[in-house]
């Protein structure tokens, strides 16, 4: 039994570093995919070539990768060191759900009918103004079903950063593993299916909130 | 020149030219009805008088004044200006789907009354100059508050006033996609009048709409007294019953135009002729 209560304290200290790399992740990647969806819609061709490039890079390589490259990158061209593991992971983490995420927005965003512009526009309205008043809303109710997918799968994804030993739950358990204890590891699931199962929760309501709209 | 004077729209998407040479003339708070077939440029017209499409050619002049131009190149603060003076309601409406109906008429007006406060607000900083700066400061916030709150309060009587006109003021709660299309086209009506255009046009207002909707909505425009409009419409008699101007569109270019009397009792264009008498057997 104390063994059960020592390991999952452990465990959920690990816990604690996977939300801490998951809230601050989504703290900025979903301002930043907002920006990045507006450079791949930018009527300036080399600007949209530019983002629709990175976006394919970001996308087109395993995150694994990017992790790794953004922490010895560094290092290795300019014989920088001491950066910090944890910074690392988030920037990489950061890029990378942000491409993700400014493929949502885009998609959110062209899929509001041109009439609903050029109501605003008729009206007098600034083109911001017609984002955050007009387009923005019916947005986000296009996309909270594609969001929550991309969502639910950073939390699983957090489990990257263990290769450049950033300490998470799963690096935690495969440490009391290589001790001999195997269920330690099993057990991390039900930490992610708890949180999962909230986010779940949070999205349905949600959506529920954002019935109002019909499109 | 009349009130509304446009001269020499020219249009041309890639290969095909859809306005060629368009003007006409309408004097204040008359009615001007627009009649065509498909494809003759209708519709292109009413958005080039709304800057939705950018002319190659063709001058605005309002009550003697030259509005537009399309040689002239203007900035986008300089042409939402410009769309201000007149106004549009679409053939699909174009509610906001996620504003109840009296937001979706308010919420163009509040926008605009943002510029307002910030000039009163500027106003009373320089007339205070001089006093101590935090009662200063103090002072100004309280009154553009209360400035604000007042211009909130016009809006929405405003907003409210028009929602009766257009025989909805139960429905000042409801949102769009509780509405009929025909309550929904009276919404957008009461949306673009909010902004009092100088020129209020209408893009086929009725075609979206069933038979029986058709009416409710053909009656709102009806009372709409006083008001400078140019109807896009399939509707002919109706075109005869409110318009003052009948204009007959073939080709991109103004066909025939005169009182509904001339263009519909004694056309001289053999395309007019032929347009009328196939609406009349499809009716």
């Amino acid at each position: 039994m104390t063994t059960f209560l020592k390991i999952t304290l452990e465990l959920l200290e690990g816990f604690g570093k996977t939300c801490e790399i998951f809230f601050v992740t989504l703290a900025l990647a979903l301002p930043l995919g907002l920006v990045i969806a507006f450079g791949s819609m930018c009527r300036l061709r080399p600007v949209r070539a530019v983002v629709r490039a990175i976006v394919w890079v970001v996308r087109g390589t395993p995150l694994m990768l990017q992790i790794i490259v953004v922490f010895y990158g560094p290092s290795l061209i300019f014989g920088v060191y001491g950066f910090d593991r944890e910074l690392a992971a988030i920037v990489a983490f950061v890029i990378n759900y942000a491409c993700y995420f400014s493929e949502i927005y885009r998609g959110g965003i062209q899929s509001v009918p041109v009439g609903q512009r050029e109501a605003g526009q008729v009206l007098g309205m600034s083109k911001t103004q017609i984002f955050f008043r007009v387009t923005f809303m019916q947005m986000i109710k296009r996309i909270v079903a594609p969001m929550s997918n991309e969502i639910i799968t950073l939390v699983k994804d957090t489990s990257l950063v263990r290769v450049i030993s950033v300490v998470e739950i799963i690096m935690v358990a495969e440490t009391s593993m290589r001790k001999g204890l195997i269920w330690p590891l099993f057990y991390t699931g039900v930490f992610y299916l708890l949180f999962v199962g909230l986010l779940t929760l949070l999205f349905r309501y949600a959506e529920k909130k954002l019935e109002y709209i019909k499109i | 020149m009349e009130y509304y004077h446009v001269e020499g729209f020219r249009k041309r998407f890639s290969e095909t030219e859809v306005l060629k040479g368009i003007g006409f003339d309408l004097p204040k708070g008359k009615i001007m009805a627009i009649i065509g077939a498909s494809g003759s440029g209708k519709t292109t017209l009413l958005r080039c008088l709304n800057f939705l499409e950018k002319p190659d050619e063709g001058k605005i002049y309002i009550d003697g004044a030259l509005l537009f131009d399309a040689k002239a190149r203007y900035s986008e603060r300089e042409l939402r200006e410009k769309r201000l003076r007149s106004g549009l309601v679409f053939q699909s409406f174009n509610l906001f789907p996620h504003y109840r109906a009296l937001k979706n008429i308010s919420l163009a007006p509040e926008l605009l009354a943002r510029r307002h406060i910030r000039a009163y607000r500027k106003e009373q900083l320089e007339a205070s100059r001089g006093e101590p700066f935090f009662a200063r400061r103090k002072q100004v916030r309280r009154r553009t508050r209360a400035y604000a709150k007042e211009l909130k309060e016009t809006n929405r009587e405003r907003a409210e006033s028009l929602l009766a006109e257009v025989g909805l003021a139960d429905k000042r709660d409801s949102y769009p996609h509780e509405l009929s299309g025909g309550q929904q086209q009276r919404i957008a009506i009461a949306r673009a009048l909010a902004l009092s255009p100088d020129v209020l046009c209408f893009d086929e207002p009725t075609s979206a709409l069933d038979p029986e909707l058709t009416a409710e909505v053909l009656g709102v425009i009806r009372r709409l007294k006083g008001q400078t409009m140019i109807i896009v419409t399939h509707e002919m008699s109706f075109a005869r019953e409110v318009a003052d101007y009948v204009l007959f569109m073939a080709d991109g270019v103004v066909e025939e135009a005169g009182t509904p009397e001339e263009i519909f009792l004694h056309p001289k264009s053999e395309k007019t002729k032929a347009f009328l008498k196939c609406r009349e057997e499809n009716s």
